[in-house]
C-alpha cells in the first residue's frame, strides 16, 4: 500500500516539522476492524512523520509516557493520534504534548473509532482504506498546526443559583461555605419548594417542613447568599467565567455579575387528565393529594368525612408510558411509604397496591418488605392491561388482573383510589430560552455526559442540579446541589479560567469593516471599532466558541479560525484524497 | 499538614473527588489498595445507558486524577488507622505494600511476566483466564508497571533449612526449565544430587499439598533435574568471578564444607578443602547407605566444586588450625561434623559384636562389612542412624533386626518414611526398651543385651516424655551384634582450647555469624549445631561462606539485611482457602515397593521421567503465589525487580478525610442452588462484564467449558439481593441496569443469541433507564418474572433451570447454554476498623451511615470525614459521582472552616494552571 500526498498550498510548503504519529487499537474497538499496521506502513514516509506506532491504547499511561520519550529523542515538535472522539481524549493528548513540552495544540486527534471502526464493523478492508485517508488528512493539517496558547480571563467569584428548592439552596450553602458567593433567585414568594409541602421525607423520616426551615436558617446565616424571591431570571450576558444575568423581582431589575449559573428549577408534579383512572371523581386523589392530607390531618385518614377503610393504589400514572416514557424513579418509594403512613395511623385500613414493577430501589426495599409484613397486598397487572375503574358513589371499584395470582380478574371495591403520579418537566420555557438550555427527549434539561460531566450543560457556565435534569428524591436532589456547587467551584475558586485559543482572528489589513461577520457570530463575539472608512471588526476571544460561522461570511477573506486555518482545512481536503491500494 | 484531603479509595467515586477537590486547590492525596487506580468501572464492558465504553470513560478520569498537579496517587496503599489530631484534622497511618518492583525503573515492557513460572487466576478477569504472578494488572491500569504477587514465603522455601527456594525450582519444572531449576539449587549448593537422593525433605512436610492427597514430590523432583542435569552437560555450567587473590582453608569436606567451598569459589576465593578421610563427602559417603545415596550422585556434586577449581586434599587430617593460618590462608571454616559416637555408658560395651552405629554404617560403605548372615541384631537407638544401621543389617543378610528404642514411637527422632520404610523391609522396632548391659560368653562375644521397660514420664525440655524405667521389668534379649546408635558428638578435644573453649560439645563460635576467636577462623555445620541433617549442614555451609566473604571484605558482621531475608511464610490454611474444592490427584509419585528383607545396596528409588516429574511439578499450589524462581530477575532490561521491598509505612497529616472504598459484589458461591463455582457455564454478572470488554479474556463471547458460542442465554436477577435468605434484604440498585446493557450487547455479538432475564421487577430508575429498558425489549431480551430456584448441569455442560413463571402461574425448567447471575453488592464495612478513638457510624447493614442524609448526603458521624460512591449504599456510576460531588463540596466547607487553615488559606490558581489538561473546553 503507497500514499502520496500531492503538495498543498503555499503554507504546506515550510519543512523542519517534527512529527509522531500513532494509531490506536482501542482493546478491539477499533483493532477488530481496523489494521493499524497496515495504516501505519501506509504514513509512515509521509512528509514530516518521524515516528509512527501503533499502540493498544493510546490514552494508556504507558503510551502517554512513549509519546513523552519520543518528543524527547526524536525532538518532535507535534502529535497526530489516530483514535477516539477528541470529545474523549483531545484534553488527554494535550495534557501529554504540554508535559513532554510539545505546544498542546499541535496535537491533532483523528477520529477512527466513532467515525470509522464503528461505523464499518462489516467491512474491515474498507475500514482500513478510510483509516489511511484519515490519517494521512491529519498529518497534513497537523504539519501546519501553529503554537497557540489558551487565553487566560479572571472570572467572577460569585454564582447565581436559578430555582429555591432544596437542591438550589443546598447549592447556594455549599458554595458560600467554599468562599464564594451566591445570588439565588425563587420564582414563588418563599424558598423551599416542593419540600417545603411534605411531611416525612422517606427513609429517615425528616419532615420536608423541617429540611426546608433549616436550609432557610443556614441561608439566613451566610451574608455571601443574597435571595430575591418572587425573581426571575430574564437575561443573561457576558462571556466563560464572566456572565450578567438580568434578575427581576417585582418591578425592579438588576444586573448581577456570575462566574456560573447553577439552574435548579425542580419539576412538576404529573397532572392525570380528566376521568384518567377516574381522576376527577371525588374518591380519586393523587399520591401528593394523599401526602398533602397526611400532612395536614393527624389521626387515623378521613375522606369525604368519613374514615377510610380501605385504599387502591394505581402505580406509574403518568410514567413509563406513551406520554411519558421515563420512569419517574421516586414514586414506588414515595407510594409505599405513604401507605406505612396510612398503615401507623390506623393498622386495620386494606391497602392494595396496583403496580407494573416495584421500584423500592436500594435501601428502600425495606420500606416495600415492611408494607408487606404490615399487611398491604400488592398486585401486579401487564403493561398492555392497566386496571379499569368504576367510581360509584359509596366506593370506588377497581378491577385488575393480576399477575401474582395467574393473571386472575380481582375487583376491589376502595373508599379511596390513589394515583401515583410522577415528575413531568416543569414548563420553563422563558428560562430555557434565556439560557438556551437543552431539553432532553424526556423533555428535563440535559446534561454533557451522564458519567463525564453530569451536572454541566453545552451551554458553558450553565450548570444543573435537582430534578429539572431528571426525578430525584429529596436527598437526591439535595446531594446534586452539593456537586453541582462543586462543579462551579472548581472552577471559580481559582480565580482564572483558561480559554480555548481555538477562536476566529480578524486580518485587520484585509477587514473592509463591512460587518457581514457580526451578523453572522450567533454569539455576538465580534464588535466593529473605528469610524467609517477605518472601521474594522474584532473578535471578542472569550467569547468566540470557535464555531467558524464568520469566516465564509467575511467577503474578503479577513477571518480565520486559529486550529481550523484555510490552509490547515484545504490540506485535511487534499489529504483525504491520498490515493490508497486497495 | 501535609494534605489538605485524603481521598481512600481510586474509584470512580475517589477520583471524582480528588479531580473536583485539585481542581480547587486543595492538596489531596489518594490511597489505593489496588496495584492501579480506576476501581472496578474501568474493567466493564460498556456503561449504561449511553453505552459509551467504560475504558473510554473512566482512563481520562484516571489520567486525570493520576496527572493532576494538585493529586498524589499512592497505589498498593491501605490506610491502616485514622486518629483525630486537636486541631480538626487527622493523624492517618498508611501502608504501602511491596510490588517487588522498582516503579522508577520499571518501563512496563511485560518481560517479566513473559518469563514468570507461575500462573494464577486473574482477578482483573474474573478469574476466567490465567495471569502470571509477575504482570500488569490490565491494559488501562495506572501506572502501567509491573508487579509480582507474592503475599509471604511458600512454606516449602520457608521450610528448607538449606536456604533452597524449593518452590521456585518446582515451578521451573513445571515449565520445563529443567537446567534452570537445576541452577537455582546450585545456587545454594552444589549438593543437588545428594539433596535430591538423600534428603529428609522438610519442604515436603510444609507442602500445602499435603493437607489433601499428599505433598508435592519436592525433593525427587531436584534428583529428577540432578540427573537430567547430568545427562546433558556434567559441569556446573557456573562462570565463577575473576579469582580475587584470597585463600580459603575449609576443613572436612562434608555438605557444610563442600557448600561453603562452591560458594567461596564461585566468589573468587581459593579453597583448599582438607579431608580427613581418603576420600571427599564426610557423612555424605561414609555414613549414608548407598542404597539412598549411591556413590555416582555424590561423586558428580563433588565435581561441580571440583570444577571450579576448588583443591581437595584426602588423607589430609588437620590438627593445627593456626599452621594453616600461617601457610598464607586468609580465613579457615573448620566444618568437621559429629565424627564421634556417644556411648551407652552400660557395661559390655567392648563385647566383641557391640559396635557404634557410625563405624557399622562406615565398614560396610568400605566395603568392608560384617556378614550377618542368619545374625540377630539389636540396634540401639531410634535416630537416623539408627534406622540406617537397621536397615542396612537387614541388608548384611540379618536373621533378625531389632530397634530398641526407650521412648514411644512417636518420639523417634528418625524421619517417619524412614521408619516405615525400616518396618517394610522387616525391621522389628521395640518401644520403651532401654538396654542395661550387654552380656557376653566367655569368648567375650556378645550374646544378648539386658534391657528393662521404660514408661512414659513427665515431659522434658524437648517436649518429650522423659523415658523411666518400670522397677523390676528387666530381661534379656538374645542377639549375636548390638549397634548402639545413640547419637553422635563433634569431635571436641580436635582443635584444644579453639573451637570447643567449654569443651562440652558447644562451639565457640557467635550462632549467627558463625564466627570464632581469632577472627579469623570460623565453623559451620555439625560441628557447632550437633548432629543434625544434610539440609542444616548444606544451610550452614551458604551461611559460612557469606559470612567469610563478608568478613574478607571488610564488611560488618552485625547489623545488615541478614542471609535468605525471606518473609513470614504463608500458611496453608490460607492457602487451601483461595478455592472451594480441589480435585485430588494421583497421590504422589510411584514409590518404590518396599521389599522384605532386601539384598545389597542398589538404590531404592529409581529415577523419575519427565512426564512424571512434569505431572508432579504440576500439582503445586503456587503457595507464595511468585516461587521465587528468579526469572524475571534474569530478564529485566531494567533491573526493577527488587525482592527486598518491604512494607512502607507512611505518616500523615491531613485536614479531611473522603471515604470512597467502596462496595464488594456478592459471592455467588453463597446461593450454592445457583452452582457458581462447580458449573463452569454459571457466571456472573462481572464476568460477562469481562467476556464483553474490548480487553476480553477470550476472542469472542464465549462459554468457558468448551469454547462455544452459547445461543440460549438466561440471567438471573436478584442474585443475592432481596434475600433474607442470604442476609441482604436490600436492592442492588445496578443489578437489573447492567443486565438489561449486558443483554443488548450480548445480542449485539451473537445475532442469533436468545436472552430469557428471570427477574422479580425490572428497576430501571435513572435518567434514560426506562427507555434502555423499552431498548432491551425492542432488541428480543424475554422477561420471565419469578425466581429462580435452582440451577443443575447437564452432561454437555449446558445448564436446566428450574424457575417460577408467575405471569403464567407455573413453575417450569428450561435449558440454557450459558446462565449469567445478576449478583448484587454487599457492604464493605473494612473501613470501619481503621477509625480508631470516633468510631464511623454504620447503617443497619454496615453501609457507612450519612447521618445527615436529607442536609449533608456524604456527611459521616466524625466531623471532616465524608463518604463518595458505594461504600454508604448501593449506587450506580452516575449517582456515585454526583456522591462525589457532594462529597468534595463537604470537604470544600470543613477545609475553609478549619481554625488551623484561617492563616495558611491557599492562593489558588498559578502553578497547576499550566497544564492544559486544566483548561475549559470549548
Amino acid at each position: 500500500m503507497t500514499a502520496h500526498l500531492s503538495p498543498g498550498p503555499a503554507g504546506a510548503e515550510r519543512d523542519g516539522r517534527r512529527l509522531a504519529v500513532y494509531v490506536c487499537q482501542c482493546g478491539g474497538n477499533i483493532g477488530d476492524y481496523v489494521d493499524a499496521d497496515r495504516v501505519i506502513d501506509a504514513v509512515r514516509d509521509l512528509p514530516d512523520v518521524r515516528v509512527a506506532r501503533r499502540a493498544m491504547f493510546t490514552c494508556s499511561d504507558t503510551n502517554q509516557q512513549e509519546m513523552v520519550d519520543d518528543v524527547e529523542r526524536e525532538g518532535l515538535d507535534g502529535f497526530v493520534v489516530a483514535c477516539c472522539s477528541p470529545k474523549l481524549h483531545e484534553c488527554t493528548f494535550r495534557g501529554v504534548a504540554a508535559r513532554a513540552g510539545v505546544n498542546p495544540y499541535r496535537v491533532t486527534q483523528v477520529n477512527i473509532r466513532e467515525q470509522c471502526s464503528w461505523t464499518h464493523t462489516d467491512d474491515s478492508a474498507g475500514a482500513t482504506r478510510k483509516a489511511v485517508r484519515l490519517v494521512s488528512a491529519g498529518i497534513a493539517r497537523a504539519r501546519l498546526a501553529e503554537p497557540l496558547e489558551p487565553l487566560e480571563v479572571a472570572t467572577t467569584p460569585r454564582v447565581a443559583v436559578i430555582g429555591g428548592g432544596v437542591a438550589g439552596m443546598r447549592a447556594s450553602i455549599g458554595l458560600a461555605d467554599a468562599g464564594l458567593e451566591v445570588c439565588l433567585v425563587e420564582r414563588t414568594a418563599g424558598l423551599g419548594g416542593h419540600v417545603n409541602e411534605l411531611g416525612e421525607l422517606f427513609p429517615r423520616g425528616v419532615r420536608g417542613r423541617s429540611l426546608v426551615d433549616r436550609m432557610r436558617e443556614e441561608i439566613a446565616r451566610r451574608p455571601a447568599i443574597s435571595v430575591h424571591t418572587s425573581a426571575r431570571v430574564v437575561a443573561k450576558a457576558g462571556t466563560y467565567g464572566n456572565y450578567t444575568v438580568t434578575v427581576r423581582e417585582g418591578d425592579e431589575t438588576a444586573e448581577v455579575a456570575v462566574g456560573q449559573i447553577i439552574v435548579a428549577t425542580g419539576f412538576d408534579a404529573y397532572e392525570p387528565t380528566a376521568g384518567e383512572f377516574g381522576y376527577g371523581s371525588r374518591r380519586v386523589v393523587t399520591l401528593p393529594q394523599l401526602r398533602q392530607r397526611l400532612l395536614e390531618a393527624p389521626g387515623p385518614l378521613t375522606h369525604l368525612g368519613a374514615p377510610v377503610r380501605s385504599i387502591a393504589y394505581v402505580y406509574c400514572v403518568g410514567s413509563r408510558g406513551p406520554d411519558h416514557a421515563y420512569c419517574s424513579r421516586y414514586c414506588c418509594s414515595a407510594a409505599v411509604h405513604a401507605s406505612l403512613l396510612v398503615a401507623e395511623r390506623d393498622p386495620a385500613v386494606h391497602q392494595y397496591h396496583l403496580y407494573r414493577d416495584l421500584r423500592t430501589y436500594g435501601r428502600n426495599e425495606v420500606l416495600f418488605s415492611e408494607s408487606r409484613r404490615r399487611g398491604s397486598a400488592y398486585l401486579r397487572f401487564a403493561d398492555d392491561d392497566p386496571p379499569r375503574v368504576e367510581c360509584g358513589a359509596d366506593a370506588i371499584r377497581v378491577t385488575v388482573h393480576d399477575l401474582l395470582t395467574a393473571g386472575e380478574e380481582l375487583t376491589i371495591d376502595a373508599d379511596l383510589l390513589v394515583l401515583v403520579t410522577g415528575m413531568v418537566p416543569r414548563e420553563n420555557d422563558e428560562l430555557a430560552g434565556v439560557l438556551k438550555l437543552p431539553v432532553g427527549r424526556d423533555g428535563f434539561f440535559n446534561e454533557i455526559h451522564p458519567k463525564l460531566r453530569p451536572v454541566e450543560t453545552v451551554v458553558d457556565g450553565v450548570l444543573l442540579a435537582g430534578a429539572c435534569q431528571s426525578p430525584k428524591s429529596s436527598a437526591e436532589s439535595v446531594s446534586s446541589g452539593m456537586a453541582a456547587a462543586a462543579q462551579a467551584t472548581s472552577v471559580l475558586k481559582r480565580g482564572v479560567a483558561l480559554l480555548n485559543p481555538e477562536v476566529a482572528i480578524v486580518d485587520p489589513v484585509r477587514c473592509d469593516g463591512c460587518g457581514e461577520c457580526v451578523g453572522a457570530c450567533p454569539f455576538g463575539a465580534i464588535e466593529l471599532h473605528g469610524t467609517d472608512g477605518s472601521r474594522s471588526a474584532t473578535v471578542v476571544a472569550a467569547g468566540c466558541k470557535g464555531c467558524g460561522a464568520c469566516a465564509p461570511a467575511c467577503p474578503t477573506g479577513a477571518i480565520d479560525l486559529q486550529g481550523y486555518t484555510d490552509a490547515e482545512m484545504r490540506a485535511t481536503i487534499l489529504g483525504l484524497l491520498v490515493e490508497v491500494a486497495p | 499538614m501535609d494534605y489538605d484531603v485524603l481521598v481512600i479509595g481510586g474509584g470512580i467515586g475517589g477520583m471524582e473527588s480528588a479531580i473536583k477537590l485539585g481542581d480547587m486547590g486543595y492538596r489531596v492525596m489518594v490511597v489505593e489498595k489496588e496495584p492501579s487506580v480506576g476501581g472496578r468501572m474501568v474493567l466493564l464492558s460498556k456503561v449504561f445507558p449511553t453505552l459509551d465504553c467504560a475504558s473510554c470513560i473512566a482512563t481520562p478520569k484516571m489520567a486525570a486524577t493520576a496527572h493532576h498537579p494538585n493529586v498524589t496517587v499512592v497505589t498498593d496503599a491501605e490506610v491502616h488507622r485514622v486518629a483525630r489530631d486537636g486541631d480538626g484534622g487527622f493523624h492517618v497511618d498508611v501502608h504501602r505494600t511491596q510490588r517487588f518492583v522498582d516503579l522508577a525503573a520499571c518501563t512496563g515492557c511485560r518481560k517479566c511476566e513473559q518469563a514468570c513460572t507461575v500462573a494464577v487466576p486473574d482477578e482483573w478477569n474474573g478469574g476466567l483466564v490465567s495471569r502470571r504472578a509477575a504482570y500488569i494488572a490490565y491494559p488501562q491500569a495506572i501506572p502501567q508497571k509491573a508487579l509480582i504477587e507474592h503475599p509471604g514465603t511458600s512454606p516449602c522455601t520457608d521450610a528448607c533449612p538449606a536456604g533452597i527456594r524449593a518452590h521456585g525450582y518446582v515451578s521451573l519444572v513445571r515449565s520445563g526449565r529443567y537446567e534452570e531449576a537445576y541452577q537455582l539449587v546450585l545456587d545454594a549448593t552444589p549438593l543437588v544430587g545428594t539433596l535430591g537422593a538423600a534428603c529428609y525433605a522438610p519442604c515436603e512436610a510444609a507442602c500445602a499439598r499435603g493437607d489433601l492427597e499428599g505433598p508435592v514430590a519436592i525433593r525427587r523432583l531436584k534428583g529428577f533435574v540432578a540427573e537430567r542435569h547430568a545427562a546433558r552437560d556434567g559441569v556446573p555450567n557456573v562462570v565463577p568471578a575473576e579469582p580475587n587473590g584470597r585463600r580459603v582453608a575449609i576443613v572436612g569436606s562434608g555438605p557444610a564444607g563442600l557448600t561453603a567451598a562452591w560458594q567461596l569459589a564461585r566468589s573468587g576465593y581459593g579453597v583448599h578443602m582438607f579431608e580427613a578421610a581418603d576420600r571427599p563427602g564426610g557423612f555424605l559417603r561414609l555414613a549414608i547407605p548407598a542404597y539412598r545415596l549411591p556413590a555416582d550422585v555424590l561423586d558428580r556434586d563433588i565435581e561441580n566444586v571440583t570444577a571450579l577449581g576448588v583443591q581437595i586434599s584426602t588423607g589430609a587430617p588437620v590438627h593445627d588450625l593456626d599452621a594453616l593460618k600461617t601457610d598464607g590462608y586468609d580465613a579457615v571454616l573448620v566444618a568437621t561434623g559429629t565424627p564421634c559416637s556417644r556411648v551407652l555408658g552400660a557395661s559390655g560395651e567392648h563385647l566383641d559384636g557391640v559396635e557404634p552405629g557410625l563405624e557399622f554404617l562406615r565398614r560396610v560403605r568400605d566395603g568392608q562389612g560384617p556378614d550377618l548372615t542368619g545374625k540377630r541384631v539389636v540396634v540401639v537407638g531410634g535416630g537416623n542412624v539408627a534406622i540406617d544401621a537397621a536397615r542396612t543389617a537387614v541388608r548384611l543378610g540379618a536373621r533378625r533386626t531389632l530397634l530398641a528404642y526407650r521412648r514411644c514411637r512417636t518420639d523417634m527422632p528418625a524421619h517417619g518414611r524412614e521408619v516405615d520404610d525400616a518396618l517394610a523391609e522387616g525391621v522389628e522396632i521395640s518401644c520403651q526398651v532401654a538396654p542395661l548391659e550387654a552380656l557376653g560368653d566367655e569368648d567375650g562375644r556378645v550374646v544378648a543385651l539386658l534391657c528393662e521397660r521404660m514408661t512414659a514420664g513427665e515431659p522434658d525440655e524437648s517436649g518429650r516424655c522423659r523415658p523411666e524405667s518400670v522397677p523390676g521389668s528387666e530381661f534379656e534379649m538374645a542377639c549375636d551384634v548390638v549397634i548402639c546408635a545413640i547419637g553422635l558428638e563433634p569431635a571436641v578435644d580436635a582443635f584444644p582450647g579453639v573451637l570447643y573453649p567449654a569443651g562440652n560439645g558447644t562451639a565457640g563460635v557467635d550462632p549467627r555469624t558463625l564466627q570464632g576467636h581469632p577472627e579469623w577462623l570460623f565453623a559451620a555445620g555439625d560441628a557447632v549445631t550437633g548432629a543434625s541433617d544434610i539440609a542444616h549442614a548444606v544451610g550452614q555451609g551458604r551461611r559460612a561462606a557469606f559470612m567469610i566473604d563478608r568478613w574478607l571484605r571488610g564488611e560488618p558482621l552485625g547489623s545488615f539485611p541478614t542471609l535468605d531475608d525471606r518473609r513470614p511464610a504463608i500458611l496453608r490454611t490460607e492457602v487451601l482457602a483461595r478455592q472451594r474444592a480441589y480435585s485430588l490427584r494421583e497421590p504422589r509419585l510411584p514409590a518404590p515397593a518396599p521389599v522384605t528383607a532386601p539384598v545389597g545396596f542398589a538404590r531404592l528409588e529409581p529415577s523419575i521421567t519427565e512426564p512424571e516429574a512434569r505431572e508432579a511439578a504440576g500439582r503445586c499450589l503456587d503457595c507464595g503465589v511468585c516461587s521465587e524462581c528468579g526469572e524475571c530477575l534474569h530478564v529485566c532490561p531494567a533491573n526493577a525487580i527488587d525482592f527486598g521491598q518491604r512494607v512502607e509505612d507512611l505518616a500523615l497529616e491531613v485536614g479531611s478525610i473522603v471515604v470512597a472504598t467502596g462496595c464488594r459484589l456478592f459471592p455467588a458461591d453463597l446461593k450454592p442452588q445457583y452452582g457458581f463455582g462447580r458449573y463452569p457455564n454459571v457466571l456472573t454478572g462481572m464476568q460477562m462484564e469481562r467476556l464483553l470488554s474490548p480487553t476480553r479474556p477470550y476472542p469472542s463471547l464465549l462459554r468457558p467449558s468448551d469454547g462455544a458460542f452459547p445461543r440460549r442465554i438466561a440471567y438471573v436477577m436478584c442474585t443475592g439481593s432481596r434475600d433474607e435468605s442470604v442476609g441482604n434484604p436490600l436492592c442492588s440498585k445496578f443489578c437489573c441496569m447492567y443486565s438489561l446493557k449486558q443483554n443488548q450487547l450480548i445480542m449485539g455479538v451473537l445475532r442469533f443469541a436468545e436472552v430469557t432475564v428471570h427477574c422479580i421487577d425490572v428497576r430501571a430508575v435513572g435518567k434514560g433507564y426506562e427507555e434502555f429498558f423499552a431498548q432491551a425489549k425492542i432488541m428480543g431480551a424475554r422477561f420471565v418474572k419469578g425466581r429462580v430456584a435452582s440451577i443443575h448441569e447437564t452432561e454437555s455442560r449446558s445448564l436446566i433451570l428450574r424457575y417460577e413463571d408467575i405471569d403464567h402461574g407455573t413453575a417450569a425448567e428450561a435449558e440454557y447454554d450459558l446462565v449469567v447471575l445478576a449478583v448484587g453488592v454487599q457492604p464493605n464495612a473494612d473501613v470501619a476498623r481503621i477509625f480508631k478513638g470516633d468510631a464511623i457510624a454504620l447503617d443497619d447493614w454496615a453501609y457507612v451511615d450519612e447521618v445527615d442524609e436529607d442536609f449533608s448526603p456524604s456527611a459521616t458521624s466524625i466531623p471532616g470525614v465524608f463518604v463518595a460512591g458505594a461504600v454508604s449504599g448501593p449506587r450506580d456510576i452516575p449517582e456515585s459521582i454526583l456522591h462525589a460531588g457532594a462529597a468534595a463540596i463537604g470537604v470544600a466547607a470543613y477545609l475553609e472552616a478549619l481554625p488551623s487553615r484561617a492563616g495558611s488559606r491557599r492562593t489558588v490558581g498559578g502553578a497547576g494552571l499550566a497544564a492544559a489538561a486544566a483548561e475549559v473546553p470549548a
